[in-house]
């Protein structure tokens, strides 16, 4: 016997699994989003530039069979036209006619296209980094004016022109009323009428915000370091872009000596020499002394590098930079050792305590691989007690 | 009840009639109409009513659901699991002439599970409450402090990499100890078919197909939460493997029923012509892939034709996919499906698709035989064995049959088994004529 029965929903049964897998995708997007940024040239990109992330680990693994000829798969033609030998398919998943045959079935496919707008988003939205949010930045303050209701007295240049007009309106019908015969005489302003605006003046916040992004680009500075320099250049740009309006970066690239930059030549150009540190922060200086006045830009800078300093420009370096600290909102050391290098060495350089040792605002992180990066960058813009 | 209960309910007892005429024996069925989002959420848990929450699910529901907007997918038609009585599921938004289609079908469907030998194992009675209890179990780890979802996951996903790496077959075999009783017997008595250095210490003395229960029983250190998670997933296996083993044969049973039910039925031409047009979609074949209802559908009306009806129910009964093939498709029913074989080639940028072979002779219809009965009846999913336990590492070997298995995803297999086992692992195997190891 069958029985039948109205299934009612009561609850949408899939709901916490769905969720599950979001949440596994946004976590995939994030990781793979150091990949992304290895390969374009998106740190200072508008925001419309969309990329492709692939996402990794939604696959459900298990043992299978790999796509090779050893491994033969049967079909069965709908039509009488298949030969021994027919290409049937090729590698970029054109379809050729006939067999209706082509890439095997369940290719799960995880791209993801987004703009760099919402990939910024997905990083600081989405992810559990509540202290990222809530950190009230220093901002650099500056005086600015506004209008605050009008007066009887002040002077000429705040008078209100309107407003004196409707007053001595309203005066001339008034006093019309009373004598009806002198309506063709002129009828003075009078200083009863006048008005002025009142200003008041009031702190404003610098919405502009100047980054330095410096990097030693000396023969040491291998393309995997370059690349963890690249990842983590680009959250920082996403994020500071995010709090101010008006964003200006400046790339210094440095051997013994600072120079400007582009980002192009900033992560591609590899150059021979020793390293002085120290060149790169004073050299900022110098472009701070000229362009970016303290009292009214936010100044962040970020040097990248491998810690390997000559050692008579530590003390130098060190001086640069509590200079440098003393105007901006905050300064990042990020000493970048690739894991196998960093067995090799101490892993730490003398250069990492010596900027530990500098104080606020300055922070300094070591990175040794791709994963650090993400917390690298919690360090700087996290909770003052990180 | 309902106008369109009623109405089912009415061809539900023609249909019935019909079935029963020619001695058919299933369970009893209870439909559930669902609409199209509930059937979408009853198919990402394979129709059970309840089942353990994976993430997986979830992605399978946004797959099916996005391939369903995109028109990549049909609406689905049928769902029926195994149970007694028989869970299947209407989709309130399919016309008449296909609910009573999809009824038909699916009293073939519960004939099958209900005496085909290879489901003989899978206690259909409780089936429903195994599973609840089971997703319940899992919820409470879930909800346990000490345990929580990423640790439930994690080894859920380690079970999942193990999928029917069970004994495929379901036959028993002998636990350890008998094993080693017998094969110390036989060391004792000096069995000259047993090699000279031959070492009754080793862990497992046979290969170990059933790769879960030799882990939950040979890990020392694993918490109880742990092996119950274990046996779920290795029950959840052993239940849908007759399942894999028969998909050919279950389907071209179940088409092969309703086609002949619906043909008794007298329909009028309202409901008859909708009905063919329906059934000639689903029996059609579908170029580089196999379409299980096409292949079972033919081969049950070829068997008819030449042997009678009577083999047909003697196949239903004693087949899985594997031997019905083997037995009932011969050279002119493989010309007349025009199968053929096909494989990639070349390197990974330029690589390309082409025909090996296709039934134009006997050597043909041979070479791509062996081909199709290696990727039908769970034979497509690589057999893992347990070979050995040196130290604490668990050795695999991989059955290879000419097929190398894909290492990005044995790398990640084995990782996530490593974590199962709570030790170092490796898998043996032969890529490219040569042994390879992944560990």
């Amino acid at each position: 016997m069958s029985t039948f029965n109205e299934h009612r929903t009561t609850a949408d049964r899939s709901a916490n699994d769905r969720a599950r897998h979001k949440k596994k995708i946004e976590r995939a997007i994030r990781d793979g989003v150091i990949d992304v940024v290895s390969e374009e040239s998106i740190i200072g990109q508008d925001g419309k530039k969309r990329i492709r992330i692939p996402v990794k680990g939604l696959r459900e693994w298990q043992f299978v069979y790999g796509d090779n000829e050893g491994t033969k798969r049967v079909g069965s033609s709908p039509g009488n036209d298949i030969k021994r030998g027919q290409v049937i398919g090729r590698s970029d998943g054109q379809q050729q006619p006939g067999a209706g045959a082509g890439n095997s079935a369940g290719d799960e496919f995880y791209e993801v296209e987004v703009s760099l707008e919402e990939l910024a988003e997905y990083l600081f939205d989405s992810l559990a980094l509540p202290d990222l949010e809530k950190k009230k930045f220093r901002t650099v303050e500056t005086k600015s004016t506004r209008r605050h209701g009008l007066r009887s007295k002040g002077i000429p240049p705040r008078l209100d022109k309107r407003e004196s007009a409707i007053r001595r309106i309203r005066r001339m019908v008034a006093t019309k009323k009373e004598d009806k015969t002198d309506s063709a005489e002129t009828f003075p302003f009078h200083e009863d009428d006048l008005r002025y605006h009142h200003i008041k003046q009031c702190p404003k916040e610098s919405t502009s915000a100047v980054i330095f992004l410096m990097m030693d680009v000396s023969g040491s500075m291998t393309t995997d370091i370059k690349f963890l320099a690249r990842s983590f250049y680009f959250l920082v740009y996403q994020f500071i872009h995010r709090k101010y309006d008006n964003v200006k970066i400046m790339f210094i690239g440095h051997t013994t000596e600072a120079f400007e930059t582009d980002e192009d030549s900033f992560f591609k150009r590899g150059s021979s020499g020793g390293t002085h540190l120290s060149s790169a922060p004073e050299l900022a200086l110098e472009i701070i002394d000229e362009h970016f006045h303290p009292s009214s830009w936010n100044i962040y800078a970020f040097h990248c590098s491998d810690g390997d300093n000559w050692e008579n420009d530590n003390a130098k370096a060190a001086e640069m930079y509590r200079r440098l600290c003393q105007i901006s909102q905050l300064v990042g050391y990020v000493e970048i050792k690739p894991e196998s290098e960093a067995v090799k060495w101490l892993k730490e350089s003398s250069m990492m305590s010596i900027m530990s040792n500098i104080g606020k605002p300055m922070k300094a992180v070591l990175v040794t691989k791709a994963l650090d990066i993400w917390p690298a960058f919690s360090k700087f813009f996290g909770g003052e007690n990180e | 009840m309902s106008d369109v209960l009623k109405e089912l309910t009415r061809w539900d007892e023609t249909i019935c009639q019909v079935a029963r005429g020619h001695k058919l024996d299933w369970f009893d069925i209870a439909y559930e109409t669902v609409s199209y989002f509930d059937m979408l959420g009853a198919m990402a848990y394979h129709g059970l009513p309840s089942h353990y929450p994976h993430w997986s699910r979830g992605k399978a529901f946004e797959l099916m659901h996005i391939g369903y907007n995109a028109g990549v997918e049909g609406l689905p038609y049928e769902l029926i699991i195994n149970s007694s009585p028989s869970i299947a599921y209407l989709m309130v938004e399919n016309p008449l002439p296909l609910q009573v289609l999809v009824m038909a079908h699916c009293v073939g469907h519960s004939d099958f599970f209900k005496n085909n030998r290879t489901f003989a194992g899978t206690r259909p009675e409780t089936a429903i409450s195994r599973f609840r209890n089971a997703r319940n179990r899992v919820q409470s780890y879930i909800e346990d402090p000490s345990i929580g979802i990423e640790a439930v996951e994690e080894v859920i996903d380690a079970c999942r990499a193990l999928s029917y790496q069970i004994d495929r077959r379901g036959r028993r075999r002998p636990n350890e100890k008998e094993l080693l009783r017998s094969y110390s017997e036989r060391v004792r008595d000096g069995d000259e078919s047993l090699p000279d250095d031959f070492n009754l210490d080793k862990v497992p003395l046979e290969p170990e197909y059933d790769v879960f229960k030799f882990i939950s029983e040979q890990s020392k250190t694993s918490p109880a939460w742990r092996s119950d998670l274990i046996a779920i997933i290795r029950e959840e296996s052993l239940y849908f493997m007759p399942q894999i083993r028969t998909k050919i044969m279950n389907e071209g049973w179940a088409c092969f029923w309703h086609y002949r039910i619906m043909n008794e039925m007298d329909l009028p031409d309202s409901l008859h012509i909708p009905f063919i047009k329906n059934h000639n979609a689903v029996v059609r074949p579908t170029g580089s892939t196999i379409n299980p209802y096409h292949v079972g559908f033919e081969t049950f009306k070829h068997i008819e034709q030449k042997f009678g009806l009577d083999e047909c129910f003697l196949a239903r009964e004693t087949m899985n996919d594997e031997s019905f093939i083997r037995q009932y498709i011969d050279f002119e029913l493989a010309e007349k499906f025009n199968f053929f074989s096909f494989s990639r080639k070349g390197k990974k940028d330029s690589s390309f698709i082409s025909v090996d072979d296709i039934i134009d002779d006997d050597d043909g219809w041979s070479k791509v035989k062996e081909a199709f009965i290696k990727q039908i009846g769970g034979n497509s999913i690589p057999t893992i064995y347990v070979d050995d336990t040196v130290d604490n590492t668990l050795v695999l070997r991989h059955e290879h049959d000419g097929r190398d298995i894909d290492l990005n995803y044995a790398d990640k297999c084995v990782e996530k088994i490593k974590r199962l086992w709570g030790g170092p692992v490796k898998l043996l195997t032969v890529i490219e004529n040569e042994s390879f190891e992944v560990s």
